[in-house]
């Protein structure tokens, strides 16, 4: 089992949608879901590369999270040397609410909450395996 | 043949502290509401992980940087990888650093007091693009994007 907490890094995208559904999502695990087996880094702290956040993210088990293709958490994390042991998208996610109406960059709407929701909880399995020493897609 | 000036707007959507989360909220605000059509954004960690189009953000337009506290993370990655900022703000000056440094906080815990402070914010930053760009006449203000049924703008 993983001593350490897992990184949680959501890509917190400004533009679309699912920047801030991924971000939520993260806040959910986090917050509420699994408070005490994972922390939280900030992105645009990672972006900096400096020592300090290089540090801290060595040898933590992490996952990203991503609103679009560009991947911008897990090809940050990994120019910075962290280890992924998950890279989700919140596009898939949105597989089985096509058509949903999720809200903007701003605000959520309950479609938009719904979609959080289950990836918050998809996240949360993934903290499991990571605890549990599971290998992780990363 | 008119030339359009826009000014960036760059937030370091911090994860770690309740600053990130109102320098997000306040430069959407900026981007949505206050001067729509006059501000373009870009998600800052795009500068590593997208083009060079992405790269060249802060060379394309006068930029202001919103940072969450004083590590000032979006001006030091734009600086180092994009290009010089002609403002850079901090949530934590322009609120306070309890204020700043707080837990972050996810929207459904949203309350009076977070608008408030993502407001002030949102009122600075709607000043440092009018000093770059000239605050534009009541005629010329774009109306607001209507949102979608179910939201509400803050």
């Amino acid at each position: 089992m993983s001593k350490e907490s897992v990184m949680l890094i959501p890509c917190s995208g400004i533009g679309k949608v699912h920047g801030l559904i991924g971000r939520e999502a993260v806040f959910k695990v986090k917050g509420e879901l699994r408070p005490q087996d994972t922390d939280l880094a900030c992105l645009a702290e990672i972006v900096t590369q400096d020592a300090e956040v290089q540090e801290r993210m060595n040898g933590r088990l992490t996952i990203t999270v991503d609103g679009c293709p560009k991947m911008c958490a897990e090809k940050n994390v990994r120019l910075v040397g962290g280890e992924i042991f998950a890279s989700l998208r919140v596009v898939d996610a949105f597989r089985t609410h096509r058509g949903a109406q999720a809200g903007s960059a701003t605000e959520l709407t309950s479609d938009g909450w719904q979609i959080s929701d289950e990836l918050a909880d998809q996240i949360a399995l993934k903290v499991d395996e990571a605890r549990q020493g599971g290998k992780g897609n990363g | 043949m008119v030339e359009v000036k826009k000014v960036g707007i760059i937030s370091c959507s911090g994860e770690e502290c309740a600053g990130g989360g109102i320098s997000r909220l306040a430069a959407r605000h900026v981007l949505e509401s206050a001067r729509p059509g006059r501000t373009v954004t870009i998600c800052l960690p795009l500068f590593l992980a997208g083009g060079e189009e992405e790269r060249y953000f802060a060379r394309t337009f006068p930029t202001i940087t919103i940072d969450g506290c004083d590590k000032r993370c979006a001006m030091r990655a734009t600086e180092k990888l994009s290009g010089q900022v002609t403002q850079a703000l901090t949530v934590s000056e322009l609120l306070d650093s309890e204020s700043a440094l707080a837990a972050p906080f996810s929207q459904r815990q949203l309350n009076g007091e977070r608008e408030k402070q993502i407001a002030k914010v949102s009122a600075a930053l709607t000043e440092a693009v009018d000093e770059i760009i000239g605050k534009p006449a009541a005629k010329d203000l774009l109306t607001p994007t209507t949102p979608p049924a179910g939201i509400r703008l803050l």
